[in-house]
């Protein structure tokens, strides 16, 4: 039986970075993962990241895959594709099925890093060809280049069905409906602001009555529910679709160390069936350690730290490192882990009812009910600015851990500060230049730039713009409000790409001026 | 966690419910009604629901129905789905062919 | 290559031309491996070496994949990552072959699977 000091159990973003923690002190490290590529769930996010620089904000997911890949490379890390764990038992035995042929190995110690899975949401027509998840969504879209379908219903307002739900956009799909059972959008609201004004209608307090069709979808039928989820008659609605995508939720994938005799909890906070552990990654058994949303769902940056943390952990428990390197290796991983969990989306505040923002402002409760802050909500946010000439516009309005805006203005008009879950403003609007660097740098797709007046009744806005086809400047079409409505006629000015905005590329139409502050997508006609 | 549910607490008889032919196990096809119906007839850990109805036992083995039985037989006990122990985990984790179980590496063909 | 020369597939089944996504606005120009061709129930497809049976069929715009045992009804992709197995068909003669994770290959014989068996039920 082959023996390795360190056998890690999935190669995603969690697994990838204990392994280059793991390997760089000289630990003998192998992965192995059960499907054909590596990076987990990693290489289907196209969006980019939120965050601050050292937690890779503003770079794009499949990116970071690639980054992590590279650096595993480097440090001599093992990986085994399409070696699936079939167990794991308490002497830290691991048994692999490769091929054709089940190998048994053995590990000084094992962290699991095997993620998580999408849960499941029955209605009348659920296995009709047609219904899929997020996740089979992503898979196609992005790694096989194949449309999911051509007329989709979202269910699900979480972060997933709403990241998903533009993909599904960015891939020339038509997404009909956005549907959560909840009263509020459970996603960033930057997500649902960019989806929202597209055009896409939210249904909160809805839920899928049936789906209809003989052999797939052919349609939907959705309703209103009332506070116990009991639908309220009168409220259907019906779409015709050929795709209902299922975005409710995940759960950890933790089955392998209940095999193995960790003590296990049911924890709703972290998702379901996780391992009891401490924030190491320690499990109840000496030398075994989690990583990642199998130890509580979270997110990409998050399982990364997390997956570091356990492998310098594992590094001091076989003695390739000494208590005092893993103190401070874990003070400096605590301290980036604990940056992420701050702001309105903390695990911490999960479940609570937040009605203001750090500053004191009424959160918009349009936002959360229907995916785009109303006209009359908007002005309350501070980086929403009024200026003489081009200035930026920043329709940032839920506190996140995240400032790559403050960062990308070359003139420094844009202030975040130390703390960065405050909401960004706008303190020196005059100087602006209109790079557009912080309409690109802008992950949640929240800033624009905006002549209020060009003194000739119209005004301009610059908007982040990542669909195909690109409209030629001189094309005319409508000006879309926040919630995807026309409001005004519009023509485009120009269409900018450059390779310092990777791949969001700015599009600047002319309004009538009554609209500057009102418009902010484009429709050709 | 190892609560084991006292058997001596009177659940109810069965009452047949709107959405007893909802599909819950795809693999093996196994409705709503019939977990429901199960726990009536005595099988109130999911170990047991699982040997006796095979929810959980098709090709799939049990990764896209799990939650879904857990809840229903939670809600059927009167209990919330946190305080049923899952069914057991054990080898395979995932589907595997008969033939390839079988098959053991020797060890100088263990991969490098 | 880009899979606008994957016509041929997509004209035969008489379906959109667009379900293949030939270029996407963050991921560039989609990139595949030779065109082949392959057979669906006797019928003579093309798709790309290496990608999933089920995304060349998907692109095809075959929906049903199988159907089950028990009360016949029809399954297509669900997961499309290897979990849920209701994408299984009879490829090559070998049945619950989980068609999104499997790649295609030049010639492969895949069938609408009935129960387990590629024979409709009226003839098992």
């Amino acid at each position: 039986m082959k023996r390795y000091d360190l056998i890690i159990v999935g190669a995603g973003p969690s697994g990838l970075s204990a392994a280059i923690e793991a390997a760089k002190r000289g630990m003998k490290t192998i992965i192995f993962d059960e499907n054909e590529k590596p990076g987990g769930q990693l290489f289907k996010q196209i969006h980019k990241f939120f965050g601050s620089k050292e937690h890779k904000a503003k770079i794009r997911g499949f990116v970071i895959g690639e980054q992590l890949l590279k650096e595993a490379d480097e440090a001599g890390v093992e990986v085994k594709l399409n070696a699936t764990v079939i167990g794991l038992y308490q002497d830290k035995e691991v048994v692999v099925k490769i091929g054709e042929e089940i190998c048994h190995y053995k590990g000084d110690s094992i962290i699991i890093a095997t993620g998580a899975a999408e849960n499941m949401v029955t209605f009348p027509g659920w296995t009709l060809p047609g219904v899929i998840g997020a996740g089979a969504a992503q898979t196609m879209m992005n790694l096989h280049g194949v449309k999911p379908g051509q007329k989709i219903l979202m269910l699900g307002s979480g972060n997933v069905g709403l990241v998903v739900s533009f993909q599904l956009l960015q891939c020339g799909c038509d997404v009909v409906a956005l549907v959560d059972a909840a009263p509020r959008i459970g996603g960033y609201g930057v997500h649902a602001a960019k989806v929202a004004r597209t055009g896409v209608p939210f249904y909160l307090s809805h839920t899928i009555v049936k789906a209809e069709g003989e052999d797939k979808v052919t349609g939907v039928t959705i309703a209103e529910v009332d506070s116990s989820f009991k639908f309220i008659p009168g409220t259907e609605k019906h779409f015709d679709v050929d795709t209902i995508c299922l975005a409710v939720g995940l759960s950890p994938m933790s089955q392998l160390l209940k095999m193995a005799g960790c003590e296990m909890e049911d924890n709703p906070k972290r998702g379901g069936q996780v391992p009891i552990c401490d924030e190491n990654g320690r499990t109840s058994i000496p030398g075994i350690f989690v990583a990642g949303d199998v130890s509580g769902i979270e997110e990409a940056s998050s399982a990364m730290i997390e997956g570091r943390m356990a492998g310098i952990t594992a590094a001091k428990y076989l003695g390739y490192m000494d208590k005092e390197e893993l103190d401070k290796g874990m003070e400096e991983l605590d301290h980036a882990l604990n940056g992420l969990r701050q702001g309105m989306f903390a695990p911490k505040n999960r479940g609570k009812k937040i009605t203001e923002t750090e500053e004191g402002i009424p959160v918009s409760e349009n936002l959360l009910t229907k995916g785009y802050v109303a006209d009359d909500e908007i002005e309350r946010f501070p980086g929403v600015t009024h200026a003489k000439g081009i200035h930026p516009v920043i329709e940032c309005t839920q506190n996140i851990p995240c400032n790559p805006c403050q960062d990308a203005c070359p003139k420094k008009c844009i202030s975040i500060g130390e703390n960065i879950t405050s909401l960004p403003t706008v303190p020196h609007a005059e100087d602006c230049i209109n790079c557009g660097m912080c309409v690109a740098s802008c992950s949640g797709q929240a800033i624009f730039l905006v002549d209020e007046d060009c003194g000739d009744g119209t005004a301009t806005v610059t908007l982040p713009y990542e669909f195909l086809p690109l409209p030629e400047p001189g094309t005319k079409g409508v000006g879309l409000g926040r919630s995807g409505q026309p409001v005004c006629q519009a023509e485009v000015v120009s269409v900018k790409s450059l390779k310092a905005f990777d791949k969001t590329n700015l599009l600047t139409m002319r309004v009538p001026k009554e609209y500057a502050m009102k418009a902010r997508f484009f429709k050709a006609e | 966690m190892n609560k084991v549910n006292d058997r001596s607490r009177d659940i109810g008889p069965f009452v047949p419910g709107p959405d007893d032919d909802m599909l819950i196990c795809r693999c093996e096809e196994i409705t709503k009604g019939e977990i429901r119906k199960a726990v009536h007839d005595g099988m109130w850990t999911m170990t047991e629901i699982r040997r006796y109805l095979r929810t959980g036992m098709g090709l799939c083995q049990g990764q896209t129905c799990g939650k879904l039985v857990k809840g229903i037989v939670a809600r059927e006990l009167g209990v919330s789905p946190a305080e049923l122990e899952p069914a057991t985990s054990r080898v395979p984790m995932r589907p595997i062919e008969m033939y390839i179980f079988a098959n053991e590496a020797k060890e100088a063909d263990v991969h490098e | 290559m880009p899979p606008n020369e994957c016509e041929g597939a997509i004209q035969k089944g008489g379906i959109l031309m667009d379900t293949r996504i030939a270029v996407h606005p963050i991921l560039g120009e989609t990139t595949k491996g030779r065109e082949i061709s392959f057979t669906f129930d006797g019928k003579e497809m093309t798709g790309y070496e290496g990608e999933p049976i089920a995304a060349a069929l998907k692109a095809a715009g075959v929906m049903i994949h199988r159907y089950t045992k028990k009360e016949h009804k029809p399954r297509g992709i669900f997961c499309a990552i290897g979990r849920c197995t209701d994408c299984v068909m009879v490829v090559d003669g070998v049945p619950n072959v989980r068609t999104c994770i499997t790649p295609l290959k030049e010639g492969m014989d895949v069938r609408t699977q009935y129960g387990v068996s590629a024979e409709p039920f009226d003839k098992q």
